[in-house]
């Protein structure tokens, strides 16, 4: 049956040369619309634009002169309104069409191409297959087809892959919402460490280092944004923030080489048109120190912007507190107590009724307890602490020591004990809540009353001693206070009977920390003064980091945490 | 000058008038404030419930006619007038909507979201089209739709689209089913809706992307004949398997095929089958092998894409707005974004925490794990299932109408003799009385 026949093939017979050329003759089309679209869009663009822009020049000029013509005016809207619309329609068109007319050109000189080649080739005698082996040859060709519509299939799903997708990176939220206090008192969670008392749980603290030569210096790194507040440490994670007037970002540091492991911005809302961000160059925009609960970190802005991270960088929450109206600019930094956020919001003079407490829960950021305040505004730090058993926190500010159930926000007891603007914090030792009037006087207070206390509860007043920035440190034996010019002062914490004083002679804006039996004392030029703890003063070692410093030192399990201007410094032992 | 130059020149020419393209937007701000008041937000009147009962009564008696004219009358003419007629109805009068393609998605919905009840005509719209061909082949594709209207309406000189390239083509169609029932299932979003190529010119406005695929279509339509339904239809899927079951179908020829080969190459869309010829010597162990081969490799091609679809999980749940809100909240929350869009601002509007929103997104993509492998089984499915038929050889003896490819328009009866013959019968059998 099967019987070849030789014939001359001519190239219109040729399916594949009449597929390619048809082919062309779309492309060519499509090419000579899009081509004639673009030159009409071309002209409207560059006629009819220019005109309409001329008329409204001409129509603005007129208004000018003619300003209660309220028609005018109405047409004057309406033709910027056209010239705008037009503009966005042109544009988008423009990109549309070139994009089509790309393609078009392309399918029309490949297919082009191909039905040249074809065509330029001489016919030749070809066997002419009959009609079983045509269909097998069809057959074939379908499968083939198929085979490559599965791999045009294949390579699109591909793509499809190689599109980025967001991986939801879970907080560390497994077991309980917050660390225990065990867990805290070896980690450095906030301002000063646990209970904002600047003790550290280690001993194994450097002595010896130099900046200026790299001695004892594990690492340094940059910090991107400026900020005075001091390093959180948890485990290998370092968290402190910095801001500029336009920026407010908190940052996670690598503890084991420095690195920044992430940056997050945090957002703020516009400030009212009568209002302005009112802050001095000494406390800058980034004065509080972040506070971590072991799962989350948090962090507060003058700004009044207050937000929560898992320890990935992931955002949880983000809430504007409103403008405080702090005279200096906002400075407190925030304390936890289980899985709450503390802030203190003192503001105004105190009459108005603006000041206030609040406990932010610190999963979802929704507010857990408030409390109203008839305070001004203060600088102070919060601290929680553990009384017989019962959670106390404590807030100093003029003129009361008020302590609150942390869980509750229920106030327990106040002493009218402080004046001014009180920034030094409150720690307690000896069983006692110390707290400092600047200028004027160390209070301490036993914190085991209820109400109003003034008058059966405050234990001492030392009038010899009232710094205005630093907060005192205390071993549980000596009370030690540093003034801002370098007054260094100790006294007995069982009756505030003073022991010593020593002028260190430099300025002084961190506040000091106690490693076993030393006290460490940072100065502004970054010397730091190492003291013996005891009743006579005696400098043991003095270390130079050769940069400025006003954050306060963050003590870990053999290392020490500084935050100079520019630069985080870790010290400490090579592992 | 070279051949290269000479291309670069012409394409640089040809994208001279594209210059303002790359032009930057920069508007001056307005100088006054405008007062401009928002209208209020107006919701137009639910269509009355008993125009749809119409639409559904509309539909069956187009298809009843349109089976008569078809089989009974075989009349190009009449249904070539019943095919512009449901164009006029069910595309520019009905707007498109309500039509059976996009009725798949209503279905799927219904069978995989409780909370969802189909709309009666939705069920009638998808149903009576399958019951139709069932029994009588594709007679709603060749002169009910609206889609296949408009593309049949503008094929002005058609050109052969060889058989093995539509065997390849088809693939696009089981793609377009499987996505538009996985993302109606599971993804919250109706793509057969929001992509179809011809809504905007039945309404007269519409997604410019999508003008731009219809009207691309129909350019190409002028010279391919129904592109769309050939080669991307979701529910000529559907009516292709249907019809294969058809009780009745179209016949080329009223009686007895004399093979006079005139009706050969007359259909433009390629669905007019040609007697088999002999088995080529030696071919027919060869095939055994290759269709054992197939056969064999079928559930590794079913496994090897569904797998590939599992893994694609992610990517697919990025159809649903409640994954990509999450995305979008989570990047804006860790500040890997800049700004916030009116979806993250509305999600935030709801007081729900971005955790919540992150374990329904998650959920979500783990319900497309199991979406993906299965739409990635039923392609593998689908191109294993092409090759194994595409190495079956059937007999056939006479020139016939495929019956899953013939649209059932009726173009072939004229070019029948037999046809030709019938008529004259028939006009005599009139002038007689």
């Amino acid at each position: 049956m099967t019987q070849a026949t030789e014939q001359t093939r001519s190239h219109d017979s040729d399916v594949r040369y009449r597929t390619v050329r048809n082919t062309a003759a779309v492309a060519a089309v499509f090419t000579a619309i899009f081509t004639a679209l673009l030159v009409i869009n071309l002209i409207g663009s560059g006629v009819v634009g220019p005109w309409r822009e001329n008329r409204l020049a001409a129509m603005k000029l007129q208004v000018q002169k003619e300003p209660a013509n309220q028609e005018l005016v109405a047409q004057v809207r309406q033709l910027d309104l056209k010239i705008r619309r037009d503009r966005i329609w042109r544009l988008d068109f423009a990109r549309k069409a070139t994009f089509m007319l790309l393609g078009s050109v392309v399918v029309l000189l490949v297919a082009g191409g191909i039905a040249g080649k074809m065509k330029n080739e001489l016919p030749r005698p070809q066997h002419q297959p009959d009609v079983g082996e045509m269909q097998m040859n069809e057959a074939k060709r379908a499968r083939l087809a198929v085979v490559g519509a599965l791999a045009v299939l294949v390579l699109g799903g591909l793509l499809v892959a190689m599109s980025g997708w967001v991986r939801f990176v879970q907080a560390e939220d497994s077991g309980p919402a917050f660390a225990t206090a065990e867990e805290m008192r070896q980690q450095w969670p906030r301002f000063r460490g646990p209970g904002g008392a600047g003790i550290s749980a280690y001993a194994n603290i450097p002595t010896q280092w130099n900046g200026k030569t790299d001695e004892g210096i594990l690492w340094k790194s940059k910090v991107p944004l400026p900020g005075r507040n001091s390093p959180v440490v948890w485990k290998d994670r370092i968290f402190l923030s910095g801001a500029d007037p336009n920026n407010r970002q908190v940052y996670c540091f690598d503890a084991t080489n420095g690195q920044l492991l992430w940056t997050c911005d945090v957002p703020t809302v516009p400030l009212p048109k009568d209002k302005e961000l009112n802050i001095m160059e000494d406390t800058g925009y980034a004065p509080s120190t972040v506070a971590t609960d072991g799962r989350r970190v948090y962090a507060i802005f003058p700004t009044g912007d207050v937000a929560g991270f898992d320890f990935h960088g992931r955002r949880l929450w983000h809430k504007n507190l409103g403008l405080p109206d702090n005279s200096y600019g906002y400075a407190s930094s925030l304390e936890t107590h289980e899985k709450l956020v503390l802030i203190q919001y003192d503001q105004g003079d105190g009459t108005e009724g603006k000041s206030r407490f609040i406990a932010l829960d610190g999963q979802s950021g929704k507010v857990a307890w408030e409390a109203k305040r008839e305070t001004p505004n203060s600088w102070t730090t919060p601290i929680v602490v553990d009384v017989a058993g019962q959670s106390q926190l404590i807030t100093v500010a003029k003129p009361f020591v008020i302590a609150y159930n942390p869980a509750t926000g229920a106030e327990l007891w106040r002493a009218e004990c402080v004046g001014g603007d009180v920034a030094p914090s409150a720690i307690h030792a000896g069983g006692l809540i110390i707290a400092i009037e600047p200028y004027s006087q160390v209070v301490a207070v036993k914190p085991t009353g209820q109400g109003n206390v003034t008058k059966t509860h405050v234990a001492w007043r030392m009038e010899d001693s009232g710094p205005d920035i630093c907060s005192p440190a205390s071993d549980g034996k000596y009370v030690y206070t540093l003034e801002s010019g370098g007054l260094l002062l100790c006294c007995n914490v069982e009756d505030g009977k003073k022991l010593y004083e020593m002028d260190l002679k430099e300025e002084c804006r961190a506040s000091p920390g106690i490693v076993g039996g030393k006290l460490y004392l940072l100065d502004m030029k970054g010397i730091m003064h190492i003291v013996q703890i005891g009743p006579e003063y005696r400098e043991t070692a003095k270390c130079e980091l050769g940069e400025e410093c006003f954050a306060s030192p963050a003590f870990a399990d053999g290392r020490i945490y500084l935050r100079g201007t520019e630069y985080l410094y870790c010290i400490g032992k090579a592992p | 000058m070279t051949r290269w130059a000479r291309i670069i020149l012409f394409t640089s020419t040809l994208l001279v008038p594209s210059l303002d393209a790359w032009g930057e937007l920069r508007f001056p701000p307005p100088e006054f404030e405008s007062g401009y008041q928002f209208p209020q937000t107006t919701t137009p009147a639910a269509r009355p419930v008993v125009y749809e009962y119409i639409d559904a009564a509309v539909l069956l008696a187009a298809l009843s006619l349109a089976t008569y004219l078809i089989l009974k009358r075989r009349s190009r003419r009449a249904v070539y007038v019943l095919m512009i007629s449901a164009l006029l109805y069910f595309g520019f009068w009905r707007d498109g909507c309500i039509c059976p393609i996009g009725a798949i998605q209503n279905v799927t919905l219904t069978i995989f979201d409780s909370s969802y009840a189909i709309p009666i005509t939705a069920g009638i719209f998808f149903a009576l089209p399958l019951v139709f061909t069932l029994f009588v082949g594709r007679t709603f594709c060749g002169a009910v739709c609206p889609l296949g209207a408009i593309q049949d309406a503008v094929l002005i000189h058609p050109v052969a689209v060889p058989g093995w390239l539509e065997s390849g083509l088809r693939l696009g169609a089981y793609t377009y089913l499987g996505a538009a029932v996985l993302f109606a299932a599971i993804g919250n979003a109706f793509v057969i809706c929001r992509y179809d190529p011809f809504v905007g010119f039945f309404r007269l406005t519409g997604n410019w992307n999508v003008l731009i695929i219809g009207a691309s279509l129909l350019l190409i339509g002028l010279f391919i004949g129904r592109p769309y339904c050939r080669f991307l239809c979701p529910y000529g899927v559907l009516l292709r398997h249907a019809s294969r079951l058809s009780r009745w179908r179209v016949t080329i020829t009223p009686n007895e095929c004399i093979q006079c080969r005139l009706c050969e190459g007359v259909c433009p869309f390629g669905a007019i089958r040609e007697p088999t010829g002999d088995w080529p010597r030696g071919e027919y162990k060869i095939a055994k092998r290759r269709l054992a081969l197939f056969l064999l490799l079928l559930p590794v091609l079913v496994v090897a894409a569904g797998w590939g679809g599992y893994t694609l999980k992610e990517r697919l749940a990025r159809v649903h707005p409640r994954v990509r809100t999450a995305e979008r909240v989570y990047l804006e929350e860790t500040g890997k974004v800049e700004g916030t869009t009116d979806a993250s601002n509305a999600f935030r509007a709801t007081g729900r925490t971005s955790e919540e929103l992150y374990q329904e997104a998650t959920a979500i993509r783990e319900r497309f794990a199991l979406g993906g492998a299965l739409l990635g089984g039923f392609l593998g499915l689908v191109a294993g299932g092409k090759l194994v038929t595409l190495s079956v050889r059937r007999r056939r003896t006479d020139y016939e109408a495929d019956r899953a490819s013939c649209f059932a328009c009726g173009r072939c009866y004229q070019y029948c003799p037999k046809e030709r013959e019938r008529w004259k019968q028939g006009k005599e059998a009139v002038a007689g009385r």
